[in-house]
Order: C-alpha cells, then structure tokens, then sequence
C-alpha cells in the first residue's frame, strides 16, 4: 500500500519542543515552519510537512511512512497512560524521527509506543502529562479522538 | 470531579487558599508530583476554537513577583499573568519540590484552569524546565557539554537526582554509556540568564 494510502490511527512516542517567543535555550527557536508555532498553543510538528521536511526527519528510516500532512492540519491526541486528550494543528517540521529509531515508551500500564513521529508544544503536551516526563507513548488519528 | 471546565473552575474555586489575609500555598501543605497531577481523565477541551490562539489555561514565561501563593509572570509575548498555587498544585523544578522554591527570574510554564478574576489557578508549574534535544560535545565529571543548534550548554550533573535512560530501560544513575558525538535528550532545570543546566534526565542511545 502506498504511505498516501495509510491513514489509520498511529500509535507513537512524542515529546515536546518549544517555539515563538520564549525565555532561557528556547529563546531563539523561532515561529517554526509553518511561521505560526507558539509554545502556548495547541499545536504540534510532523515528520512529514514537505519534502524538505522529510529529507530531514526522515521517519522510513524507522520503518514508519508518516504520511504527507501539511501546515493547519488537525491532529487528536490520546495518551496512552491516562487517556487524557488535545486536539492540536501543525505548525512545525518535526521531530527528527531517525535519530531515535526503534526507541520505546511505555506507560505504568505497560502500553507502549516505539519511534517518535510526534512532538507537542507545551501547552499541548501539558493537556496530556507532565513536562518533566519527557516523552509519552500516545494515540495520533487524522480522524477524531 | 473533573467532568467539565465548569466542574472544574468550581473545584479549583474552593480549593484556591491564598488570599490578602490568609495565605496557605502548596508549601504548607505539600505537593503532589507532577504524574500525580496527571493521573485524572480530564476534558480535552478544544470544541472547535482556535487552535492557533494562546490556550487560556496555560501560561509560559518568568517571574517577576512572588506575593504568597501568587506568581507574577511576565510572558515572552509581553502577557502578564497571576498565577494562583493550591494546596493540590504539583510544583517541578529539577524534581518534584514545593512553591518556596520559585524565585524571581525563573522561567515557567504552568497549566490549570483560568478563573473569572484573570488569574490562572495552576494544576502544574514547571520551574525553568527545557528539553532539548542535543549531540554530546565532551563529558567531565560533573558535567557534560553539549551542542545545542550550535549553540553550547553546559549540563551540569546532579548527584543522587541526574539520571539516564538508554533506549526503554529503566532510569539509572549511571552515564557511563553516554558517548561523545551522540546525540540525546535533556529535561534539565535552566540556570536562569546563563547557558547551563541541571540534569534531571537524559535520554540516549545505549
């Protein structure tokens, strides 16, 4: 099947990047690709924005085909260790999947999810677990939670 | 108890205990770790508005006053906002800690519910926390140099709280497998105004 084909729900590790304005090694991360990412938003960076954008994050490399979704698109997001949820749009490029091929995130529950494809900005990935823990394993669907 | 926005606001309504004359923050009573505060389903929220906006429940930005259980912080994109502290308020800095710990000029990002008054009444305040993902540039003893967009930061090794998790395993205290040229990610507590960081976990390839 052809990676434009697959749209099913992606079980997936994120973590989150900041963006915009903002204070300490933030402070010079700029408005994303997109031109609108603000770490106080619900939004989101994906693998596959564009063809320079997967040139970079090259998330095949993993195994995974991340398919084309561009600037504004909507995103529902699930944890999978509490189930909390946040819908979120794209705004950046991101993350760079093949730097952490085959890593896995697992809940208390012992869900879990291998390869990053996801990064939330803080107020997003705040909605959903705490800052501190780094990373989490979630649900991503195009399609409602 | 956290069935809608509204459920909620009330909660956090009667569970607010800082006033003028009264003031009992999460030091007094103690808090809760940042998970705990997570624990709970809670309502996504976002019926359909805009997603660009800044989320109302969320704040970023850094201190500039303490008064009790207040916070006055100044946004990066110039927003002021009064951030309230509860007795159920998860405070993070480095590791789970208690409100005495926030001082002026730390950075922060907070969640909660804003309240009618304009404040933020916080489920969670993370003091100067970053994630960043970096290669490893050399590795001394207490301290480990990174590249961060080319940019260097000095990582700064804790002992009895820095840990390291390769690939899925476990956290451990060990950094040993920690090699020169790789990269990683560092959740660590920034140094305000400097270009160093507490280490609380870094995450790599083994």
């Amino acid at each position: 099947m052809a990676p434009s084909e697959i749209d099913a729900p992606t079980y997936t590790e994120t973590t989150w990047f900041c963006c915009g304005t903002a204070w300490g090694p933030c402070g010079g991360t700029g408005r994303g690709a997109c031109g609108t990412c603000n770490s106080g938003s619900l939004q989101c960076a994906w693998p596959n924005t564009s063809d320079n954008c997967f040139a970079i994050t090259r998330p095949d490399r993993c195994g995974d085909t991340a398919i084309r979704r561009t600037c504004g698109h909507t995103f529902y997001i699930t944890s999978r260790c509490n189930s909390n949820r946040v819908t979120v749009r794209i705004a950046d490029c991101g993350p760079q999947t093949d730097l952490w091929c085959g890593e896995r995130t697992c809940c208390s529950n012992g869900l879990c999810a291998t390869n990053r494809l996801m990064d939330l900005t803080p107020a997003a990935f705040s909605r959903i677990g705490s800052l501190s823990a780094g990373k989490l394993p979630v649900r991503v669907s195009s399609e409602g939670f | 108890m956290n069935g809608s926005p509204l459920d909620r606001r009330r909660f956090l309504n009667t569970a607010v205990l800082g006033t003028a004359t009264a003031v009992v923050g999460a030091t007094a009573l103690g808090s809760v770790a940042p998970e705990a505060a997570f624990a709970a389903n809670r309502p996504d929220g976002v019926g359909g508005g805009d997603l660009s906006a800044p989320d109302p429940n969320f704040a970023e930005g850094r201190i500039t006053g303490i008064t009790g259980s207040m916070l006055m912080v100044a946004g990066s994109d110039r927003t002021l906002h009064r951030i309230r502290l509860t007795a159920a308020t998860s405070v993070w800095k480095l590791r789970p800690t208690t409100l005495d710990q926030a001082k002026v000029g730390d950075g922060l990002y907070a969640r909660g519910v804003r309240m009618g008054d304009g404040t933020l009444a916080a489920d969670a305040v993370w003091l100067n926390i970053v994630n960043l993902v970096v290669h490893i540039s050399s590795i001394g003893r207490d301290v480990i140099h990174f590249d961060h967009h080319g940019d260097r930061v000095v990582g700064h090794v804790i002992a009895g709280t820095t840990a390291a998790v390769y690939n899925d395993t476990p956290a451990v205290n060990d950094l040993s497998l920690l090699k020169v040229g790789g990269h990683a990610q560092v959740i660590g507590a920034w140094r305000p105004d400097t270009n160093e960081v507490d280490i609380a976990t870094v995450y790599a390839a083994a």
